[in-house]
């Protein structure tokens, strides 16, 4: 037993090590880039026949060659699609998730070639059209999705600064303790702001918002807006009560920008999903109107 | 006066922690501020609240410190005095007082807090996009469904449901929201069955078939037998063969179907002409595959065609029309003579003429006798009291100051005339006797009774070469009494194409028809095949004038009602080319 232990680390080391590197190659360069080849290939070959095969009187998806175009575009949209079931389900081998993922990313992007050549370039106001714009912003959100993931989980670590999702709102409930205590000795106007910016729900906010990010007037930085306007500071009580609201006020709206910063980037970084997933489900849909309508009325 | 303040916090583990003082007097200060007997540590609660008072008869007044309000058993108020014995619960901010008389008589206040969570677990999902957004299996449901429902469910419904599923131009649109369905425009030639799918699209899941298109198009004859359409063609190659296996299947009706050839949904506008290539498939060789072919082969105007042939009277006075290949050397003899060359000189007798008369210029141009049809397709046919008589005169005699003048065409009509002439010189009957008075010579009632010897020379000299017929007819003893031969006239030449002189009218005449330089009226002034190559070159010569596919002078399907064996007339290119084409004319 231990013999053979041994063995396997002695040969598999160097596999180890590739292992190791392949388990932190992007799905983007996965086999040394095969599937960005692969579809190159694809778009290529497309727009060569394309110009080369003369359909009369003009390129039509009614042409043997549209039809040709028409069955691979919808072969490889219903595949596509496949991925939101594959994807659950993750699996070694060259038929990887992670494979999967990196042909899915490629052929899609072929698909626009694919798709448009489909159409000769005839569009209209009809199911047709609506497929193909359905398929369009399918890839195009995808295409953001991508770009969303290679460049926003940096900015999302770099913004946590060690932080957990769970520290920066317990960061937040201890400022909000202290404040409460510090602001008892504040008078009722001063209290009021301080309780409007305990009262404001920094997750709970709208799409909209989330996409607004920090550095907001809230109630927050009013309540620190109106207690350090035109205010001199003493050393009595009251003004060394005021000081410390202040000060927290000041740390809160810093805790709240990070938190927003956070939801922000996060929001970018999913808002994708909510167009790529239900507008591929409408597009099968209008696959299947498209399909059924061309051979209904043939 | 004793109060017995009981204040219950929690634990964190939700424990309850229970503290009892005692405040001495009979009264009772609540509020924010650390001096008050019961300080409420809530930035809602004012400084100093609510004062609460012990009466003599142990009722408790509560005051508020400020104009701020306060709720007691749920009501909010400035001021309320109630017994404590019955109870009563005074609310500040999350905290509640209770207050109660214990039975030694002390007034118990039970100060509680409501627990407000902060930074619970839960609270980190909330960072998720998903916490706000309205969920992604919502919007591709609604979709999936809005989608199916109008795209697919309604047309399909509704075309399956109508009462009368016969194909008909007319009618209302009886399939609902199938507009969507389709791929483009219509031709304008069917621009009326743009919102009526069901009239060409009869059946579900088949594809328009040939009946359909007969139905309106009924006149559309055949190019040829079947049998020698499928023999010119020859064998399909392989690809061809393969793509009409997978049409078979999916129940096309095969190469020879209109459809083929005919696609709609192209965008408004013409529909196209089939393309070269279409017709060159079997025509560049054809006579390698039908032997007994009448037809030269082509595949491009402007590298394989033909040379032109025109059907033409090649004998002098017969009926007969002959085909003759434009090569330059072509005749006819239509009957008349007729140099165009001098007709169109600047320099001889002719242009003198011209320029004397009225209506000319200095000379004569094409257009002085060849008028157009009112299509300007083509020229009508040269007549002689219009186009001819104005030089050619027909005149034989004048009374007082008007002439008489010969009929033109009808040669008995002019023997009569001439016979009938009373004004030309005759021997007198007598001599050295004159009639008197008006019965003179000259005179009103003269009259001639000579022997009309002049009339007869007159007819002979009249129908001789150099007469006044035989100025431009060719005369002719045949049928024992002096006449000329019949002309015959043609203004369509081509029997398996068509001419169209509307678009070529920014062109000279002279530039196709050399008419400048003919001295004889046998030369057949058409263009030869080099002539029209000068611009029209086939339909891949990007660098020609023209380039011209075989639609712009040929037709595919000659109308079956116009069809003949001498076939002057083919107006199919006609059609093909969207122009009327003119009636007028004759032989």
């Amino acid at each position: 037993m231990a013999s053979l232990s041994s063995r396997d680390d002695g040969e598999t080391l160097a596999e180890i090590e590739e292992r190791h590197a392949a388990d932190h190659q992007s799905f983007l360069a996965h086999r040394a880039f095969f599937w960005a080849k692969m579809a190159v290939f694809i778009a290529l070959f497309v727009i060569v026949t394309y110009l080369l095969i003369d359909v009369e009187p003009r390129h039509n998806g009614g042409s043997w060659y549209g039809y040709a175009l028409g069955t691979l575009g919808a072969g490889l949209i219903v595949w596509l699609s496949w991925l939101g079931i594959r994807k659950r389900r993750p699996t070694p081998g060259s038929w990887s998730l992670k494979g999967w993922t990196s042909a899915h990313v490629y052929l899609g992007l072929s698909l626009t070639v694919i798709g448009t050549m489909h159409t000769g370039f005839q569009l209209g106001w009809n199911v047709h059209t609506l497929a193909w714009v359905l398929m369009m912003l399918v890839i195009i959100s995808g295409v953001y999705g991508i770009a969303v993931y290679a460049a926003l989980p940096q900015r999302l670590s770099e913004n946590r600064r060690e932080m957990t999702r769970e520290q920066m709102i317990e960061s937040l409930a201890a400022i909000d303790k202290q404040l409460k205590s510090a602001a008892q000795p504040l008078s009722r106007e001063d209290t009021d702001m301080v309780v409007a910016a305990l009262e404001q729900d920094v997750l709970g906010t709208g799409v909209v918002a989330r996409f607004r990010g920090p550095d907001r007037h809230d109630a927050t930085r009013s309540a620190l807006d109106h207690i350090s306007t035109s205010r001199a500071y003493d050393d009595d009580a009251s003004d060394l009560a005021q000081q410390r609201v202040r000060s927290l006020l000041g740390k809160r709206a810093g805790q709240i920008d990070q938190i927003r910063r956070q939801m922000r980037t996060k929001a970018l970084l999913e808002i994708w999903l909510y167009f790529h997933v239900p507008l591929t489900i409408a597009l099968l849909a209008a696959l299947i109107a498209h399909v059924v309508s061309v051979f209904y009325y043939w | 006066m004793t109060f017995l303040i009981r204040t219950v916090d929690h634990t964190a583990t939700g424990r309850e922690i229970v503290r009892d003082r005692e405040v001495e007097g009979s009264t009772l200060t609540i509020g924010r501020a650390t001096t008050n007997d019961v300080v409420i540590a809530d930035l809602a609660v004012e400084q100093h609240h609510v004062s609460a008072e012990v009466d003599e008869r142990g009722r408790i007044a509560l005051e508020a410190g400020s104009t701020r309000d306060f709720t007691f058993d749920g009501r909010k108020t400035t001021s309320v005095r109630f017994d404590p014995a019955k109870g009563g619960r005074l609310t500040l901010g999350l905290s509640t007082l209770a207050f109660a008389r214990e039975p030694d008589g002390r007034t118990l206040v039970t100060v509680t807090q409501e627990e407000r969570e902060f930074g619970n677990r839960d609270a980190v999902r909330r960072f998720d996009l998903a916490s706000a957004m309205p969920s992604k299996r919502a919007a591709a449901w609604i979709s999936v469904l809005a989608i199916l429902i109008a795209f697919v469910a309604v047309p399909i419904w509704t075309n399956l449901a109508r009462t009368d599923k016969q194909p008909g131009a007319d009618g209302i649109d009886q399939v609902a929201w199938d507009a969507s369905w389709s791929t483009g425009r219509l031709s304008l030639a069917h621009h009326a069955l743009e919102n009526n799918c069901e009239a060409c699209h009869v059946a579900p899941f088949v594809s328009v078939r040939d009946d359909t298109c007969l139905a309106c198009h009924q006149d559309i004859g055949d190019h040829a037998a079947q049998n020698r359409l499928a023999a010119a063609r020859g064998p399909m190659s392989t690809g061809d063969a393969l793509l009409w296996q997978v049409a078979d299947v999916f129940g096309k009706e095969g190469p020879e179907a209109c459809t083929t050839c005919h696609t709609e949904h192209e965008g408004a506008g013409r529909m196209e002409p089939a393309a070269q290539q279409f017709c060159s498939s079997c025509h560049e060789s054809m006579d390698a595959r039908l032997a007994d072919t009448a037809l030269g082969n082509a595949h491009d105007f402007g590298t394989d065609h033909p040379q032109l042939q025109a059907l033409v009277h090649v004998e002098l006075g017969s009926e007969d029309l002959t085909r003759v290949t434009l090569d330059g050397e072509a005749r006819e003899d239509h009957g008349l003579r007729f140099p165009h060359a001098m007709h169109l000189s600047s320099t001889n007798g002719v242009a003198r003429m011209a320029g004397n008369l009225p209506d000319y210029g200095e000379k004569l141009v094409c257009a002085d006798c060849h008028r157009p049809t009112d299509d300007r397709n083509g020229f009508l046919p040269v007549a002689m009291e219009s186009d001819c008589e104005s030089c050619h005169s027909l005149v034989y005699d004048k009374v007082g100051t008007t002439y008489r003048t010969l009929r033109h065409g009808d040669v008995a009509q002019m023997r009569a005339d001439l016979i009938a002439m009373d004004r030309a010189p005759r021997s007198p009957i007598t001599r050295g006797l004159r009639r008197p008075g008006e019965f003179k010579r000259g005179g009103r009632y003269f009259q001639d009774f000579g022997r009309p010897t002049q009339n007869y020379i007159g007819i002979v000299r009249a129908l001789s070469e150099g007469g006044v017929c035989g100025e431009c007819h060719i005369p002719t003893g045949a049928g024992g009494e002096a006449s000329v031969m019949p002309v015959f006239q043609r203004n369509h030449y081509f029997l398996n194409a068509r001419f169209d002189h509307a678009p070529h009218a920014q062109e000279d005449c002279t530039s196709c028809h050399a008419a400048d330089t003919s001295d004889s009226a046998r030369d057949l002034l058409l263009p030869t095949l080099t002539t029209c190559r000068e611009c029209h070159q086939g339909a891949a010569a990007r660098e020609a004038d023209v380039p011209s596919t075989c639609a712009m002078c040929h037709s595919y399907h000659p109308p079956s009602f116009r069809r003949r064996e001498e076939g002057p007339q083919s107006v199919a290119p006609a059609r093909v080319a969207g122009l009327a084409r003119s009636g007028m004319g004759s032989e």
